[in-house]
């Protein structure tokens, strides 16, 4: 269950098997301690019964004889199970204290109407190499060794002595608690891990199918996924299957349009293109070119955004400094003012064309717009932003985020002297979000705009 | 009229009426003798019946395509062929220029710049000079670098691809598909004009200078792209044809 642990948070499982095992497991767990009560419970009675009553009834029988000057037997008596008189506390200190045993005592001399001094207790552990259990028959020693412990309890009858009894005592607390432990682990043997076996089965495949729907990419059309597990996530991952295969297909289809109306539309513009050449004068024939250039670079553009989903070109390792030395040379080439300075070595997975393209578009944009472009790549730990300012008019702060909206332009800049309608910085956003990362427009210190692209880096 | 056989003899095949005949209006204007094909069937029939000097092709058509054609041609001779593609997708280029093509436009194109690269082909016919028909390869390799035409990239010795700006992707592809060739100036800005006449209008040490810091190990010092005192540049690496 690494993965389990993995997703762990403040030690809490989050993954779905985890979070079953350690319900199951907490519940064993409550239902193990009350059993542990109950036993306990009940283990305690049957001492009462068994050896505190006993202990209690011998000790002030004894008592009740001695007042009555029937003790003298009591000094010859065997160490065991019998009641002694002796002239010393034997009761070491130290040793815990068995308090009903005590009360009962006290309450029942009390009732007999025998004058006494302190009662004492303990229990003692027993110890297994203990000389007295040599002497005794292997049984009675065993039982003895598997109690665990004896009782000394001693009345102190004042100008007598100490009447003391010695009696074995269950210590059982610690049989139980480690009788619980085994079994508590035992049942946690037998019912987790079918419980977890059941959890990754249920779990397994549905990772893999969130791992898959999370990496869909229409352009790629991945085997249709095994349908395994429980009936259910089968059933579950047969939806999937379909759900992806139909969007492939409407994607397929949307693609096979697109294809269509590009083609469609671009023949009638190449044979206007063809037509106009025949137009004499030289500022009319000019002016139709560029509209003509204008409509297919629209065109060009709808086309490359709707096709974005399903994008050809695979990811390469590209140095993305060269990159945009590269775009930034073009603009050189035709002769626009375009500053930026010997760029880093920047390695990094993207679809070059594409990113070329979204980077044209914002240093297209900054000269169109303010004749200029300033442009810098800041590299740091785990991404990198591409900065393309200009020193243009700018725009109000509310409009930024809308100019990334297809056919958003800002007001009063549709005409035609600029060209495009709206569609750059939509491809260009939709380019860097593909890979990953963001692209925002803000407003600079001293005027102008920068737009900023920001790309995670592996 | 006398001169018939002087004037070059285009073969212009398009499915499309509303493109082949006013284009082949205004080639006729401009002094060549056009003949029209509406498919490849027709293009077939009127390239055995005709000495022709150049074709231009439409790559969508319905039946037999363009690219088919223009393998065709390429098998049976010299006739050198422009494509005319609706598409500007890289695929196309790589394609049609593995299928023997010497150029492309995409449509929809400026007669003139169709004209100009006309020009330049038959010219290049005319002077006896380097075929481009040559199928070009998807990747050059030289001294560690591979500049992948696709793409316009160079890869690097670690397999990261450097981008190259459309004028140093030209230069470096005229320079890689000549090797060990002295280049004047003329001859550089004459081969990378002929595609991307667009962009392009900086000195060709500009750009040589921008390559070498690029590809070089010591700019200042180049091993790579030459400078012949009085004549040019030359790559001086083998180049291998990937």
């Amino acid at each position: 269950m690494t993965s389990a642990a993995a997703a762990r948070r403040g030690g809490w499982p989050r993954s779905l098997s985890g979070q079953i095992a350690l319900l199951v497991a907490l519940a064993l767990l409550v239902a193990q301690l009350i059993n542990f009560g109950l036993l306990w419970r009940e283990r305690r009675e049957a001492r009462f019964a068994q050896v505190t009553v006993p202990a209690i009834t011998r000790i002030v029988d004894a008592a009740e004889r001695l007042a009555a000057g029937r003790g003298a037997m009591l000094e010859r008596q065997r160490p065991r199970g019998r009641v002694r008189l002796i002239s010393v506390n034997p009761v070491p200190t130290g040793l815990p204290r068995a308090a009903d045993v005590e009360t009962g005592i006290a309450a029942g001399l009390a009732e007999a109407g025998v004058e006494h001094g302190a009662i004492v207790s303990g229990i003692r552990r027993f110890d297994p190499d203990d000389p007295r259990l040599t002497a005794m028959r292997p049984r009675r020693a065993e039982r003895l060794a598997n109690l665990g412990g004896e009782l000394v309890v001693a009345v102190e009858l004042p100008g007598r002595g100490w009447l003391t009894l010695r009696a074995p005592w269950p210590r059982s607390e610690r049989a139980l608690i480690a009788r619980l432990i085994a079994q508590t682990l035992i049942l946690y043997a037998v019912v987790l891990l079918p419980v977890l076996w059941i959890g990754r089965r249920v779990t397994r495949p549905l990772a893999e199918l969130t791992e898959r729907a999370r990496s869909f990419a229409p352009g790629s059309t991945p085997e249709p996924m095994p349908e395994r597990g429980p009936p259910d996530v089968r059933a579950l991952i047969g939806a999937y299957n379909g759900l992806s295969e139909r969007v492939t297909a409407m994607l397929d289809e949307k693609d096979r349009m697109l294809g269509a109306i590009g083609h469609d539309l671009r023949t009638p513009l190449a044979a206007l293109r063809v037509r106009i050449e025949s137009v004499d004068d030289d500022t009319d024939r000019t002016r139709m070119a560029d509209i003509i250039e204008d409509m297919n670079r629209m065109l060009e553009d709808i086309l490359s955004l709707a096709r974005l989903g399903r994008p050809s070109e695979a990811a390469t390792e590209t140095d993305l400094g060269a990159l945009v030395d590269a775009v930034v040379e073009d603009f050189r080439d035709l002769g626009h003012d375009v500053r930026f300075d010997e760029p880093p070595r920047i390695a990094m997975r993207v679809r070059p064309t594409l990113m070329r393209r979204a980077v044209r578009n914002l240093i297209e944009n900054a000269v169109k717009y303010a004749g200029a472009a300033e442009v810098e790549i800041i590299a740091a730990a785990g991404r990198v932003a591409i900065e393309i300012g200009d020193r243009g008019p700018g725009l109000p702060d509310d409009r930024l985020e809308a100019m990334f909206d297809p056919f958003v332009r800002h007001e009063g800049s549709r005409n035609r002297d600029t060209g495009g309608i709206g569609l750059g910085l939509a491809l260009t956003r939709a380019i860097v979000r593909d890979a990953g990362g963001g692209v925002t427009l803000a407003n600079r210190d001293g005027g102008g705009l920068v737009a900023r692209i920001e790309l995670p880096r592996g | 009229m006398a001169d018939m056989a002087d004037i070059p003899h285009l073969l212009l095949v398009d499915d499309e009426r509303s493109i082949r005949e006013p284009l082949a209006q205004y080639l006729t204007k401009q002094g060549f003798r056009v003949t029209q094909a509406g498919d490849a069937e027709g293009a077939r029939a009127r390239l055995a019946a005709y000495a022709i000097d150049l074709a231009i092709l439409d790559i969508m058509m319905p039946g037999e395509d363009g690219l088919s054609l223009c393998r065709h041609i390429r098998e049976t001779g010299d006739t050198p062929v422009i494509l005319l593609t609706a598409r500007s997708e890289e695929t196309d280029r790589i394609v049609g220029l593995e299928m023997g093509a010497d150029d492309y436009v995409v449509k929809p194109f400026s007669p003139r710049e169709l004209l100009a690269r006309i020009k330049v082909i038959l010219r290049r016919v005319a002077a006896g000079g380097v075929r481009q028909h040559a199928p070009d390869a998807g990747a050059y390799a030289f001294a560690g670098w591979v500049l992948k035409t696709g793409e316009r990239a160079l890869v690097d010795r670690e397999g990261v691809s450097v981008p190259l700006s459309t004028g140093e992707y030209n230069l470096l592809h005229a320079l890689v598909t000549r090797p060990r060739q002295v280049l004047t100036r003329d001859q550089l800005l004459d081969l990378t004009q002929g595609r991307e006449a667009a962009a392009f209008d900086r000195a060709i040490d500009n750009q040589v200078s921008r390559l070498r810091k690029k590809i070089e190990a010591d700019p200042r010092n180049p091993a790579l792209i030459k400078t012949v005192w009085g004549g040019g540049y030359t790559l001086a690496s083998e180049v291998t044809r990937l």
